[in-house]
């Protein structure tokens, strides 16, 4: 019970939240794609992009936002070239997605090592971080207010992001377009609504929420850049786009529970277990959490009972 | 008079099809107006030609009296003309309002205005006798709701002269009759209506006008008051309705196929098959006919395992398959001509052998020892194109280098060639031209002459009145109604398909 | 007008499909699309401020500039044509198996503990060293299979979230629980009895090779000249059609996964019985995905995917040289690979939109 005690505290609360606005921002970013009907497997390569351009840009210009604008340039151009060739020039989206992904790998530690001469990762002191946002104040509301503060500004950005996706898709214009262009294009068409357009527009906000996503993991707590730092969460987005089919508060939950299982993973490192086990937990939770709510969403074969049909054919007697 | 519509001498063409020859269509202003004939009489074509969706090769458009050239769908909503498919356009998870407004949503500070759409959908909706209630989510809406939402989109857009193409397909008889008096509201408003419709009844109960279309051209024009069904009916046909073409007979055969109170859901899990019970003799031929969308493809699913019943039972060649698969199904006896040639009939890149193989590649003399025997399969391919006539360059040639007649041919070819006890023949003729649908027919009185017991299901009344020495009439998932062909008459077969009771439609008939 | 320039083009079109025979069409339009790729890494090169001749030069000479090299390209081949069988395996029943690299890891660790825990005879050894590491790709397969085939749970994200697991759960494996005595994340080396033989002196070049191309050769006669590999066949190129001709879609989705999982282990187990004789931690990165790409490439023909394998594992082997003579790293070549599908699936549509459809099976 004490070990208990330890592992879920205030602490850990405040862990949670700065693992979950990674996975939460770029899963964001794929409730556009995923409801303009595409199955967005380039994430992972988009964020990857996203942070390494954006220690790259912090370097160049000295400045935490000049970082994050490069990087999310760069993951913008990665999400055009992906709906170029899925949208404009219909390929499959699995192929490209997984060669985007492939790119976004090679080309980060190809360029690691061309401009700063070393393998795996970048650290410099050069890299300017983003700052930790401390709500005045805050102290008066107690342990509970500080749990609230101190943050990178991605982090509040991420949560205030729930709701703005969800009033962007749910209550203009361009999200219910977007939507109509998923569920059904035919009608969007015989409206004159753009599909092609849509989809595009889509992949692009996609794009910009995957560089924040993978800035935030360069420029946020730690300010460095290692390969393949993104580490499939964008897979696990994709995971939590499939269950959640992109709704913005599901989305909100999902990524809770693997900001969760991520943070209560590392947790449990400093109480002596494997470090290669205890990095397995966020997989196998997205995992678990996959088959059982597609175990969940089966189609029910429905048995009709013998007073139903006798009272089916009664209701055919009378309407006849 | 005014007119609402003009068209004169609108000709359209589709490569070597002339779907419309020199049309002239003229629709008064505040008259209902229906556009009839058969299957593949041209009515939807002009009506897109009219709507903007197809652009005709000659002819000229008048409006209200005024030339107008239809290049798109905005061009004839901006005319004041609307159009509802027989096919909804409709989004399932939006509301009805969502839906009215979609294209052309009403905002306040950039977000949608909800409140203010559905106010104006309620207002729109209790003018014209409609009763749709704007929140509702579509996707919990019954069909006939459905069309209602359809048809305030169009009045919501301003529509004055309302298309409305086959609106009583999907209909039930009452819902039917509730959107008859929705369209007399309507020309009591000055509006006009055109409907195409190739049932009889209604064209008489509803019409003030009628013209008539036969193979893209005008029958003719007529007031409906002025005629009577069976002058109708001949106007439509072109000849007297002769259904005695062939003999009959009752088959003395043994039942093949056994249907007993089968029930089954569609994908949504709702109740798409209502205790359906009949069976299938050798040497017959029984004809499904019903309105596309009565639950003839779930039947055909059904009895192909496809689709699991959710009750009942199936005997096939005297096994019990109601839970078995379609291999299972295809061993104990059965041959699958699908109504959905290109999506499940073939392997549209690959060649017309392997076409063929498809079924029986784990059986001699196909196969020896889990092998494919090629040299035989090619061997048989050969001898089959021979035989169906099917117009390729070999048993090499691509499936989808082929027109759908010969595609239908490969499907028959492989099936029929099967020696099977019983064959499921869903729509043999769709989309295949005429001389092809002969040397179809042909083949499927051979099979029947050869003791194979044969359910055919087409939407082709005439199909049927041909073909079939039973005929069982599917309305709303259930069996309306068996009749002779020799002693029936269409007005029967339509008053079933339509939902009436079979008593009713002989009175009536 | 336009009919006639229309016409034209037809006939030129038409005289140029009289010319060449079906099949030089892709084959041109994969040396195009390996062309333009190359002409995409030649820019990054450039940027990275090296020169794209010297580099590529260095590449081609670390490839194939001496015996031993060559020799060192087939074994970088090796483990991508493995991989590239287990790809095509599930490409050709409409499948993506993402997760052959997951299963190479398992597989190699399996096949190692048997090589290193257990003293049998020779041969023996050998078999069920190799047994085992195709059980543990195949059970590796088995939840995302079987949640495939009876829910229709998407297998790309099921199968490459495994990766992740599979790679730590090895390196968990060798460092806390094998780790040999003063090795350095390694496990015991694998008994002599358990290796595969080697091909030649002067390179860890051995047998696995062949395995990969009998493999590669009997997955395509299969397909072509057993019933089975008709099914399988008809269900990627149009699974309602296999369904409604009697092929039993589910148990075929399962079976199809489940021997795709087995080969992608056994591509594990040859790498680790014949190249390093050990479990280490990060054994052989990307040799799954390469095979991925491989098969994708050949449009999931399995003698085609051999030559593209071939053809990465000369890449990787000249990157090598590439990476110790110019300040280029090794990882440029994954650059050019990912050009090259990309390029590849651009140009489908090229083919598309002049109305002539490809006889691919699957939209690129």
């Amino acid at each position: 019970m004490e070990v208990l005690e330890k592992i879920f505290n205030l602490a850990l609360i405040a862990a949670t939240l700065r693992t979950t606005a990674p996975i939460l921002l770029v899963s964001l970013g794929g409730s556009f794609t995923t409801k303009a009907g595409i199955f967005n497997i380039g994430l992972e390569g988009q964020m990857l992009v996203g942070a390494f351009f954006a220690v790259l840009g912090s370097i160049w210009t000295g400045s935490a936002l000049g970082g994050l604008a490069i990087g999310v340039s760069a993951s913008v151009v990665m999400a055009a070239v992906f709906s170029l060739l899925v949208v404009t020039l219909r390929a499959n989206e699995v192929v490209v997605g997984l060669a985007l992904n492939i790119l976004a790998g090679g080309l980060t530690i190809s360029l690691t090592k061309a401009i700063f001469g070393t393998r795996g990762s970048i650290v410099s002191g050069d890299i300017v971080g983003l700052p930790p946002i401390d709500i005045p104040m805050i102290d008066y509301l107690g342990r509970i207010g500080r749990v609230l503060s101190g943050y990178t500004p991605l982090v509040y950005f991420a949560f205030i992001m729930v709701f703005v996706v969800w009033l962007i898709l749910y209550r203009t214009k361009l999200g219910l377009y977007i939507r109509v262009t998923g569920e059904k294009p035919e009608a969007a068409e015989a409206l004159g609504i753009p599909t092609a357009r849509m989809q595009h527009i889509a992949s692009l906000i996609c794009g910009v929420l995957a560089g924040l996503a993978g800035a935030h993991l360069s420029l946020g707590y730690i300010t460095m850049f290692a390969e393949n730092m993104s580490s499939g969460r964008g897979f696990m987005a994709v995971a939590v786009l499939i269950f959640s089919n992109g709704d913005p508060l599901k989305v909100l939950l999902g990524c809770l529970l693997f900001g969760f299982s991520d943070a209560a993973s590392l947790r449990l490192q400093t109480f002596g277990f494997s470090s290669y086990l205890v990095l397995m937990v966020p997989y196998l939770v997205t995992l678990f959490v996959l088959f059982a709510l597609t175990y969940r969403q089966r189609p029910r074969v429905i048995r009709e009972t013998l007073e139903s049909l006798s009272l089916m054919r009664r209701a055919g007697q009378n309407g006849a | 008079m005014t007119y609402a519509i003009e068209m004169q001498g609108v000709t359209k063409r589709f490569g070597p099809l002339t779907a419309n020859s020199n049309v002239a269509f003229s629709v008064g202003t505040g008259e209902i107006h229906a556009l009839v004939g058969e299957n593949g009489a041209g009515k939807t074509t002009l009506m897109n030609v009219l709507f903007g969706l197809h652009q005709p090769d000659e002819g000229t458009i008048r409006i209200n009296g005024e030339t107008v050239v239809m290049d798109s769908p905005r061009t004839a909503i901006a005319r004041g003309l609307g159009m509802v498919h027989q096919h909804f356009k409709l989004v399932p998870s939006l509301t009805v309002a969502e839906n009215i407004f979609l294209g052309m949503e009403i905002t306040r500070n950039g977000l949608i205005d909800h409140k203010a759409q559905s106010a104006k959908v309620r207002e729109l909706s209790e003018a014209f006798g409609l009763h749709v209630d704007p929140d509702r989510r579509v996707s919990e809406l019954s069909v006939g709701i459905e069309q209602r939402v359809e048809i305030l989109k169009v009045l919501a857009r301003g529509a004055s002269i309302v298309i409305l193409d086959e609106p009583t397909a999907v209909l039930t008889p009452q819902e039917s009759r509730d959107l008859f008096r929705i369209l007399r509201g309507f020309t009591q408003k000055g509006m006009t209506v055109v409907f195409i419709s190739h049932h009889l009844s209604e064209v008489m109960e509803v019409s003030d006008m009628v013209t008539v279309l036969r193979d893209g051209k005008v029958v003719g024009t007529k007031a409906t008051k002025a005629l009577s069904e069976d002058e109708l009916v001949r106007m439509m046909v072109g000849r007297d309705v002769n259904f005695a073409r062939r003999a009959r007979r009752r088959s003395e055969g043994s039942p093949v196929l056994t249907l007993r109170e089968i029930c089954a859901r569609d994908d949504r899990g709702l109740p798409t098959l209502r205790d359906i019970s009949f069976e299938v003799r050798s040497g017959e031929i029984v004809g499904i006919v019903g309105v596309d969308g009565n639950g003839q493809t779930e039947l055909a699913e059904v009895i192909s395992g496809l689709r699991r019943p959710s009750f009942g039972e199936i005997v096939l060649a005297g096994q019990s398959v109601q839970a078995a698969d379609p291999l299972t199904i295809r061993e104990a006896g059965l041959a699958h001509v699908p109504g959905d040639r290109l999506r499940r009939g073939v392997d549209a890149s690959a060649s017309i052998a392997s076409n063929i193989l498809m079924g029986r590649q784990h059986k001699a003399p196909f196969a020896a020892r889990g092998l494919i025997r090629w040299p035989y399969v090619r061997e048989q391919a050969g001898k089959l194109i021979r035989q169906f006539d099917i117009r390729a360059s070999g048993h090499k040639a691509v499936v989808k280098t082929l027109s759908g007649g010969n595609m239908q041919k490969v499907v028959l070819a492989r099936e029929f060639s099967q020696q099977t006890p019983f064959l499921l023949v869903d729509q043999p003729t769709r989309g295949v031209d005429i001389g092809a649908m002969e040397g179809i027919h042909d083949e499927i009185m051979r099979q029947r002459a050869s003791g194979a017991a044969i359910l055919l299901i087409s939407v082709q009344l005439d199909e049927i009145l041909t073909l079939a020495d039973r005929i069982l009439v599917m309305f709303a998932g259930r069996i309306a109604g068996e009749l002779d062909p020799e002693k029936t008459t269409e007005d029967e077969i339509g008053f079933l398909m339509a939902g009436r009771a079979a008593a009713e439609a002989k009175a009536a008939s | 007008m336009t009919t006639s320039a229309d016409e034209t083009r037809a006939k030129t079109r038409g005289l140029a499909a009289a010319r060449l025979p079906a099949w030089t069409e892709g084959l041109l339009g994969q040396l195009l699309a390996i062309g333009l790729s190359l002409a995409g890494g030649a820019v990054i090169i450039l940027l990275i401020g090296e020169n794209p001749l010297h580099v590529f030069g260095t590449l081609l000479r670390g490839a194939f500039g001496s015996s031993e090299r060559i020799a060192g390209s087939l074994l970088q081949a090796t483990p991508i044509i493995i991989c590239g069988v287990a790809a095509c395996i599930a490409l050709r029943g409409g499948l993506f198996n993402i997760g052959v690299e997951g299963q190479l890891y398992v597989g190699g660790f399996a096949a190692a503990w048997v090589g290193f825990s257990f003293s049998l005879p020779p041969v023996i050894h050998l078999l069920v060293a190799m047994a085992a590491a195709v059980v543990a790709g195949g059970l590796w397969v088995l939840i995302p299979a079987f949640f495939r085939a009876r829910y229709g749970t998407n297998e790309v994200v099921s199968t490459i979230l495994g990766n992740y697991v599979a790679v730590l759960f090895t390196s968990y494996l060798t460092i806390s629980v094998f780790k040999r005595p003063g090795g350095w994340s390694e496990t015991d080396p694998i008994a002599i009895t358990a290796r595969l033989p080697q091909l030649v002196e002067y390179s860890r070049l051995n047998a696995g090779l062949f395995i990969g191309i009998v493999l590669a050769v009997g997955l395509q006669l299969f397909l072509k000249h057993t019933g089975a590999g008709y099914s399988m066949s008809a269900m990627g190129s149009n699974l309602k059609f296999a369904e409604y001709g009697g092929v039993r879609i589910r148990r075929n989705i399962f079976l199809i996964l489940m021997v795709s999982g087995a080969v992608g282990g056994l591509a594990g187990g040859v790498e680790t019985l014949g190249v390093h004789h050990r479990f280490m931690e990060g054994f052989a990165p990307g040799f799954g995905f390469d095979g991925v790409i491989a098969a994708l490439l050949a449009n999931g023909s399995p003698i085609g995917m051999i030559g593209t394998a071939l053809f990465f594992g000369a890449l990787r082997a000249g990157s090598l040289l590439m990476e110790v003579e110019t300040n280029a790293s090794r990882e440029i070549i994954t650059v050019i690979q990912a050009f090259i599908i990309l390029c590849v699936s651009a140009q489908i549509l090229v083919r598309r939109r002049t109305g002539q459809r490809g006889e691919r099976r699957w939209r690129f």
